[in-house]
């Protein structure tokens, strides 16, 4: 994994993960930019919001250190569940925002058209 | 240790959107001497490109990213620069229905509030905007939702916007007449001035007088310390601000208790042929359900296309490809819920959050189905409504599937407009301010801004803020006059 600058690493692994997942033709280089710009959004939430991701963000982590990142990034991503799905939803929705207005030409896959 | 800057004046207005600005340009022509503190930038007109990513980093609070919590969760922006919301969002004027008038007037016993008189300012207002309609072609997400609401039958109309055009331009060559191309210079024309980057962090009193301010300027990350004393301060941080600020100075009787929104769900509609304006909006609404529900046309970035989309990416992911194809939609409804704005001690941004009835839930839910039969009508290939599982429509039939699987809990649910967390009057029980915005309690401190309506107008509420905030300070002025 790239150096993501001052994203919190529990946020940058669980970013790169779910775009790895989600868009696996994107390059490298635009996945971390896409990290990196996700890291500044979470740094400037509003101060109760950003506790609760950056909370989120660390048990996602250490579950997903002991039972496996995949396995709990399929759970969190496909299960209703209050406040943790809320925890995928932002970072796909800025994840998303920025790839395609920074590459309009970007395919559903991540590629580059 | 640095010393901190201080500044002196007769009135200090915290805040430089529709509400400060306006205040600010009245009361400076009126001989104040008048100090507006603005937390964001002053940012050029031009200098980022209309909804985008960077102008939400440079003009809008936390990036874009703020969010009253509940269930759902609803996302609402900010304006946080010179100018404020007027700078940033559609410019679309819609001036306060006169029976909403009429009712705040009742029922929360606001005197000398005539809306014929209020009605007078928003002639003023619209002069000095430049208010009107796009002399040339529309474009064609704005066609889109007149054809689509015209073979249904339902009302709609052109919203008129602060915006002038060269002779016979088109809707994409307005020229915003926002705040830091009116008011903000009518000010400074008669000794107004402003301090951008400049924070609010705490209002000092004794008693029932405010005595100074306390602000933190901040300069490329480099932070120090300016107070300023003043006779009188006016606070018009907007609906999420003011009542924060009013709290941490220790002010809390009905404030931030009745924040109003008008919750918003949204769809994506794919046409056959180009119909993306990425740096505009719709100007056509539709009205045939109002006040209860209104549809309206969004920004249509290819990246808020993609946002549009994210919420059932498995289904609807494809169709990014598309995004010159598509534009973004929105129902919005009148909420009877409410919200809470609460300041917490230590903690520099305050908690909001927002409850919505079942009857707010169940609007949604008829404001979407509606929306996408608009858009049915109107040539739709398909229409992608954002909330989880949601189906792709196609037809009637599938409006029908979408309908029963529409849940508010599933959607993706925000708004633009918010008011009410200060709301004017003269019944103490309902209300945080006496019938011209001054806080109840003290003898200086005023709020006027969106705070101040007594509940959400059911249109954009952007002319109904500037017209109480030059009503309530011409009546200062008056005042402070005797």
């Amino acid at each position: 994994m790239s150096d993501t600058g001052s994203t919190p690493r529990t946020v940058a692994r669980f970013a790169e993960g779910l775009l790895a997942a989600d868009l696996p033709l994107l390059a490298d280089d635009r996945r971390h930019e896409t990290v990196e710009f996700i890291g500044r959004r979470v740094g400037v939430l509003p101060s109760i919001t950003r506790f609760g991701v950056l909370a989120i963000g660390a048990g996602v982590d250490t579950a997903g250190m002991i039972v496996g990142h995949h396995r709990v990034r399929r759970v969190i991503t496909r299960l209703p569940l209050p406040l943790l799905a809320e925890y995928p939803r932002l970072v796909r929705s800025l994840g998303y925002a920025y790839i395609w207005e920074t590459w309009p030409d970007t395919d559903v896959n991540g590629a580059s058209r | 240790m640095t010393r901190a800057v201080h500044h002196d004046c007769d009135v200090l207005i915290v805040g430089s959107g529709a509400g400060g600005a306006t205040t600010a340009a009245v009361l400076a022509e009126a001989g104040h001497d008048v100090l507006i503190v603005e937390e964001g930038s002053w940012v050029e007109q031009g200098s980022t490109v209309p909804f985008s990513l960077d102008q939400m980093d440079k003009q809008y609070r936390s990036g874009g990213v703020t969010v009253a919590l509940g269930l759902p969760s609803i996302a609402y922006t900010e304006g946080r620069c010179a100018g404020g919301g007027t700078e940033v969002n559609s410019g679309l004027y819609w001036r306060p229905p006169e029976a909403t008038l009429e009712l705040w007037r009742t029922k929360y016993q606001i005197r000398d509030f005539a809306s014929s008189d209020l009605l007078d300012i928003c002639a003023e207002v619209e002069s000095e905007l430049s208010v009107q309609k796009v002399p040339g072609e529309h474009t064609d997400a704005s066609d889109i939702l007149r054809r689509g609401a015209d073979r249904l039958g339902w009302r709609n109309d052109e919203i008129p916007r602060w915006m002038t055009y060269p002779e016979g331009a088109g809707a994409t060559e307005g020229q915003r007449q926002s705040m830091t191309r009116t008011y903000l210079p009518r000010a400074f024309a008669s000794g107004a001035r402003i301090l951008c980057d400049h924070r609010l962090d705490k209002i000092t009193r004794s008693g029932r007088r405010a005595t100074g301010a306390e602000l933190t300027h901040t300069v490329d990350g480099e932070s120090s310390a300016v107070t300023v004393a003043f006779r009188d301060v006016i606070v018009c941080g907007g609906a999420i601000q003011t009542p924060a600020i009013l709290q941490r100075t220790g002010l809390r009787h009905r404030v931030g208790r009745t924040l109003a929104v008008h919750p918003t769900v949204k769809l994506a509609a794919r046409f056959d042929d180009p119909v993306n304006t990425p740096e505009d909006v719709s100007v056509f609404q539709v009205k045939q359900f109002a006040p209860n529900i209104s549809f309206g046309g969004s920004a249509s970035h290819p990246g808020l296309v993609a946002l549009a989309l994210t919420d059932n990416w498995r289904d609807f992911g494809s169709a990014v490809t598309a995004w010159p194809e598509l534009a973004i939609y929105y129902a919005a409804i009148t909420s009877e819920g409410r919200g809470l704005v609460q300041a917490i001690p230590g903690v520099r941004d305050p908690l909001v959050t927002y409850r919505l009835t079942k009857r707010d839930r169940d609007l949604l839910g008829q404001g979407l189905a509606r929306l996408a039969m608009v858009m049915l009508e109107a040539g739709a290939e398909e229409v992608y409504p954002s909330f989880k599982q949601a189906p792709i429509v196609r037809d009637r039939a599938d409006l029908a599937t979408m309908t029963s699987m529409f849940a508010a809990s599933k959607a993706s649910v925000m708004t633009v407009h918010l008011c009410s967390t200060a709301p004017m009057g003269d019944d103490e029980r309902r209300c945080a301010t006496d019938s011209h915005g001054l806080v109840h309690g003290t003898d200086n401190v005023f709020v006027n801004d969106a705070a101040l309506l007594p509940e959400a107008p059911g249109v954009n509420p952007q002319a109904s803020v500037m017209a109480i905030a030059i009503r309530n300070a011409r009546r200062y002025c008056d005042e402070r006059a005797g």
